[in-house]
């Protein structure tokens, strides 16, 4: 293995925090499911360095998985998104709070 | 003869009651009323064409089995015996001229197949405790006759003091019930049956004190149905019926119904001395607080419910004394005497226009001599005038308590003869208020229509000759009906003929001194300010205050504790203050939701970091 399972932990751990830190910090809703993708791809990263430590295709496969459901989840919150820009004419997570209780 | 005729007696007037209660108003008048008499007037003749079968030692005849049920067996039977025969024949005959009676008394009213029906109603449920020869069926007829009194009182039910009425006397026998409904349950764990005859034979093998407690219930029970202390309210209430139920309901039939069951048990209750004990003092007691307030009473019906009462209570001496014979010698003249003093008081308020104060009245003499010289047949009777029924009968009694070499029975028979000094003021002063001197009122009446007169007329010749039922050998009689009881009658009194002839002096003596006092002090009677005294025996010893303080109020703090203090404040108060918890709980966690999702998401992360720091903690600290 060229580079050392260390390395692809601490990156994708800094691509997960980077993502995190994202999706908490801004109200934007693009941007927080921006956030979410990159959080998403670390995990993949790891999976793909897991499987290759390993020397078993499980990971790869889930890699696979992940990317299909990545697409669907993309395609359905950015329709959301439009939707809600229409309707209410914002974005900003904070001007939904329909769920109050 | 046969012997199943017998139970036509009691189905006949049962099914014209049920005739009336059906189809009673579409009927002609005539013809409801018609059926009602015939109810009551075919069953008196029955008992008396099938009297040869009481003869011996009676006839027994079962229709079928009511009950089977393991060693319950409740056969519907009949013992026409010595016992129940005469007053078989005393109820059908009585009320047959009572239904006679009421045909002119309810004249008026519009609601009369409901009257007719429940007063054949009670004749068959008084006739099924007279006949039946079982304690379960007895108590069938027991409640029927309380039910058919409830809604007899209640007649005119629009008034709320008559539907009143009926529910207390309906309450307040049903106490006594309970303990009759004990004593029959007792009875037949004990024997396995609750046939009458067989209770009678085997009663002698139970212990000592069984039989004093079973014996104490029975009177408990008959303490009830006969209005004796201290379940006596009702009766003076009951007077908010109609005067043919309180001649028929109040004073000869139902109220004597716990006189005979004492009788009908007889074998098994003489078997305790503390029990034939209590029950003479209970009566002594009766007859002595029933004449005393029957002193002070103003309504006509109140003073006859009152001697009712107290006479009741002779009856109950009677058994006491162990003297079946006499116990059913009164309990028949005094069916006579005071269905007839009833029915005529009926006929004095009808006179009278409606009015029952006798301080209003007077003068009645004048406008019907007949009522008047039937009046005073019954006053006659009723307080003891030497050679009428009722001297016979109630000297018979006292007599039985005098034979008792007892000091308890001294003081008895001390209560029994002066209560009969009481019962002949009261009467007197009810005859010289009633018919003597000048009305003080001016009353405008109603004619009497002759049914209601004539009836009066054979009660009236019963009454003054029923001594000859049972006339004492003294006399040269034959003391017909103790003689007719055989064994069934108790023990006679042994007593001289001088103390015999003695009392009976003692007895005219104090019926001549009642009738002076009553003639001095209410031959010219002007009503004026009641003392503290009358007022006292005016309310019947204050006896609804004391009932009132000593059992209702504290039964309704009970029943306001466990309402208020159980119910609403404990059960209530933990559960509100559960549910108040789990809502104010609710309430704050319920600020958590903030409906932001960058809240949600924080939350998220921190349980993350959370997990996170866990698992990195497990693994630093092996």
């Amino acid at each position: 293995m060229i580079v050392p399972m260390a390395h692809i932990l601490a990156f994708s751990a800094a691509l997960f925090i980077m993502g995190l830190s994202c999706v908490l910090a801004r109200r934007n809703l693009i941007m927080i499911l921006i956030g979410v993708e990159i959080m998403l791809n670390a995990v993949g990263l790891t999976l793909v360095g897991a499987s290759a430590l390993w020397h078993s295709v499980d990971g790869q496969i889930f890699v696979i998985f992940l990317m299909a459901m990545t697409s669907a989840e993309v395609a359905i919150s950015l329709a959301m998104v439009v939707y809600l820009s229409r309707r209410r004419g914002t974005i900003t997570a904070n001007d939904f709070d329909g769920m109050k209780g | 003869m046969n012997a199943s005729l017998l139970f036509l007696i009691p189905l006949l007037p049962l099914a014209c009651g049920a005739a009336n209660a059906l189809f009673g108003l579409r009927l002609p008048r005539a013809v409801a009323v018609s059926l009602a008499v015939f109810g009551a007037a075919g069953s008196a003749l029955l008992t008396f064409v099938l009297w040869p079968l009481a003869a011996g030692e009676g006839t027994t005849v079962t229709l079928y089995t009511w009950l089977e049920s393991g060693a319950l067996q409740v056969p519907v039977e009949l013992l026409f015996d010595r016992l129940s025969a005469p007053m078989a024949l005393m109820v059908t005959s009585v009320s047959t001229l009572i239904h006679l009676y009421a045909v002119g008394y309810m004249k008026d009213e519009e609601d009369y197949a409901r009257f007719f029906a429940l007063l054949n109603l009670f004749v068959f449920a008084m006739l099924t405790i007279v006949l039946s020869n079982n304690l379960l069926l007895l108590f069938l007829g027991w409640e029927g006759v309380g039910f058919c009194s409830y809604a007899l009182i209640g007649y005119w039910y629009k008034e709320t003091k008559n539907a009143d009425a009926g529910r207390k006397a309906f309450l307040v026998t049903r106490v006594g019930d309970v303990f009759l409904g004990v004593a029959l349950l007792w009875l037949f764990s004990l024997f396995g049956t609750l046939s009458i005859s067989a209770v009678n034979a085997e009663a002698s093998q139970l212990p000592a004190a069984t039989v004093t407690a079973i014996a104490l219930l029975l009177l408990g029970g008959a303490c009830g149905k006969s209005a004796q202390l201290p379940l006596m309210t009702w009766l003076p209430d009951a007077m908010a019926g109609p005067t043919p139920v309180s001649a028929l309901i109040h004073a000869a039939t139902m109220v004597t119904a716990g006189v005979y069951l004492l009788c009908r048990l007889f074998p098994l209750v003489s078997l305790s001395e503390t029990a034939l004990a209590a029950i003479a003092v209970v009566g002594a007691a009766t007859a002595l607080y029933a004449a005393t307030c029957a002193l002070a009473q103003r309504e006509i019906k109140r003073v006859l419910a009152y001697s009712t009462m107290s006479q009741v209570g002779y009856m109950f001496l009677a058994v006491g004394a162990g003297s079946v014979s006499a116990a059913m010698f009164h309990l028949l003249t005094h069916a006579f005497f005071k269905a007839l003093l009833f029915m005529a008081a009926g006929c004095v308020i009808h006179l009278a226009g409606g009015e029952n104060d006798i301080h209003a009245m007077g003068g009645l003499k004048k406008r019907s001599p007949l009522l008047f010289w039937l009046f005073l047949a019954g006053a006659l009777c009723l307080a003891g005038a030497p050679l009428s029924g009722g001297f016979f009968s109630k000297d018979g009694i006292l007599l039985a308590a005098f034979a008792h070499q007892t000091p308890l029975f001294n003081v008895l028979w001390g209560i029994g003869v002066f209560t009969a000094f009481l019962t002949a003021l009261y009467t007197f002063r009810l005859l010289y208020l009633v018919f003597a001197g000048a009305p003080r009122k001016d009353l405008h009446g109603h004619p009497l229509p002759p049914s209601m007169i004539w009836p009066l007329l054979p009660l009236a010749l019963l009454g003054l000759g029923g001594g000859l039922l049972n006339l004492p050998g003294l006399i040269g009689g034959s003391s017909l009906l103790h003689h007719f009881l055989g064994p069934l009658a108790g023990k006679a009194p042994e007593v001289s003929h001088g103390v015999e002839w003695g009392l009976w002096g003692l007895a005219t003596a104090l019926f001549a001194a009642g009738v002076l006092v009553a003639r001095a002090r209410y031959r010219h009677f002007k009503p004026g300010r009641e003392g503290a005294i009358k007022r006292f025996f005016l309310g019947g010893w204050q006896a609804d205050c004391i009932v009132a303080a000593l059992i209702l109020r504290p039964f309704a703090a009970v029943a306001d504790f466990f309402w208020k203090g159980t119910d609403d404040a404990l059960i209530n108060g933990v559960l509100d203050g559960l549910a108040g918890v789990f809502q104010g709980a609710g309430e704050r966690l319920r600020t958590l939701t903030t409906g932001r999702l960058s809240n949600y998401l924080m939350a998220m992360a921190w349980g993350t970091v959370i997990f996170l720091g866990w698992f990195l903690l497990r693994t630093l600290i092996p």
